[in-house]
């Protein structure tokens, strides 16, 4: 129940960063977010990256959609479905680090917190059901 | 009797997934580091007056083939008190860094832009930072430049050099001018005469990754190449908004259909 509710309370978190940089997105206000060499969240939310392919939707719309998706899914005991789910997240999540760092050579510290909770969330559901106690 | 099964403990998958997250991550980083093109040296004063010439020469019928090309029009109205320069003509204001890659894209079509009113003496090869997004991005320096025009006025700020060390610091009216209309602090700021203005660049730098100046100013002689897409798109914006403060002056630049055109958006 305690690892449950931390996999909540993680993906309630990324929702919360995940509207705040879609609200700002479309609201085009500065973003909360230091600049200098290695860190600047705006370099990399308006790279070529920062809207899913083939669209003008920003890519925190599919954090807000993902992370709504597993706060759902951590309502219910821990299982194979959240395993699952918070892998395609975390596999999601590599891929953006990659961009971030050899596309881009530059680090979006709100992104980064996003991805940290997925990875968080991923460990969680990784050691639900190492741990035996696993539903279908 | 049998031997008791010996079994994993759980905390051994979540470690390991850490280790495994870790380790991509410091590969990334390898890469980044191996495939970061090195900054390529300045060009000899002969060599950069060739791609000045070669940019700033372009026949007006490549630029009106190319109209606003894929250039994104940051150009935002203004209603300050008319900005004058120096010399008693409308003042075009720029305010950027030499280590700043969108301040390295965007001077391209400024030189480009500038340079139909006028002319450009002193600039030089620079690149941005090697440690910033879009690494090395060709392009040159404001810094120690003059430009002569009898419309407008061009005045500078290099705030700090590709390294980030001081350069040039601007003007408490230039601070609040670039505080009154960029309240998020990106630079290249741009003021036309305080009747246009924008932020950023109007194109990503990573169309010059990897480019030589004298490759870039090879491209812009293609219309259809992405660098003159982007950079001649841009040029194109930045003419129109000038024209609108020299009252359509001179007429062999401003009373194309394509700068009319784009005046007419600028509102």
């Amino acid at each position: 129940m305690r690892w449950q509710l931390a996999a909540v309370a993680a993906s309630v978190a990324g929702l919360g960063i995940s509207i705040y940089l879609t609200a700002v997105h479309y609201a085009g206000v500065p973003l909360a977010c230091p600049a200098n060499g290695t860190i600047s969240c705006e370099a990399v939310l308006s790279s070529k990256f920062g809207v899913i392919v083939g669209s003008t939707l920003p890519t925190s719309a599919a954090g807000i959609v993902w992370f709504a998706v597993s706060m759902l899914l951590w309502t219910r005991p821990a299982g194979r479905t959240q395993l699952a789910w918070s892998a395609i997240g975390l596999v999601t999540v590599l891929f953006l680090v990659y961009i971030e760092i050899v596309q881009l050579g530059v680090i979006c510290i709100w992104c980064s917190a996003a991805h940290v909770l997925v990875l968080v969330i991923f460990l969680v559901a990784l050691l639900r059901v190492n741990g035996g106690r696993v539903t279908p | 009797m049998r031997k008791p099964v010996s079994r994993t403990p759980p905390w051994v998958a979540p470690v390991a997934v850490v280790a495994a997250v870790a380790l991509l991550v410091a590969a990334f980083l390898l890469i980044r580091w191996y495939t970061t093109p090195l900054a390529p040296p300045p060009l000899t004063v002969d060599a950069t007056q060739l791609v000045i010439t070669s940019i700033t020469s372009l026949p007006s019928s490549e630029l009106d083939a190319v109209g606003t090309g894929s250039a994104n029009n940051q150009i935002k109205k203004v209603s300050g008190s008319p900005l004058t320069g120096p010399n008693g003509h409308p003042e075009v204001f720029y305010m950027g860094a030499e280590y700043c890659p969108y301040c390295a894209a965007e001077r391209w079509p400024m030189i480009i832009a500038l340079s139909r009113f006028g002319a450009f003496t002193g600039l030089k090869t620079t690149s941005s930072s090697s440690t910033d997004v879009y690494p090395n991005t060709p392009t040159f320096t404001f810094h120690g430049a003059t430009y002569a025009s009898q419309y407008v006025d061009f005045v500078s700020v290099e705030t700090t050099d590709r390294n980030q060390n001081p350069l040039e610091s601007p003007t408490s009216a230039q601070q609040a001018l670039v505080k009154q209309y960029d309240t998020s602090g990106s630079i290249p700021f741009v003021d036309f005469g305080d009747r246009y203005a924008f932020n950023g660049a109007m194109y990503l730098p990573d169309v010059l990754s990897g480019m030589s100046w004298t490759a870039v100013g090879d491209s812009l002689a293609q219309p259809t190449s992405p660098q003159a897409k982007a950079i001649l798109g841009s040029a194109n914006l930045i003419t129109a908004a000038v024209c609108k403060l020299t009252a359509d002056q001179p007429a062999t630049v401003c009373s194309s259909s394509t700068i009319q055109s784009i005046e007419k958006t600028l509102g």
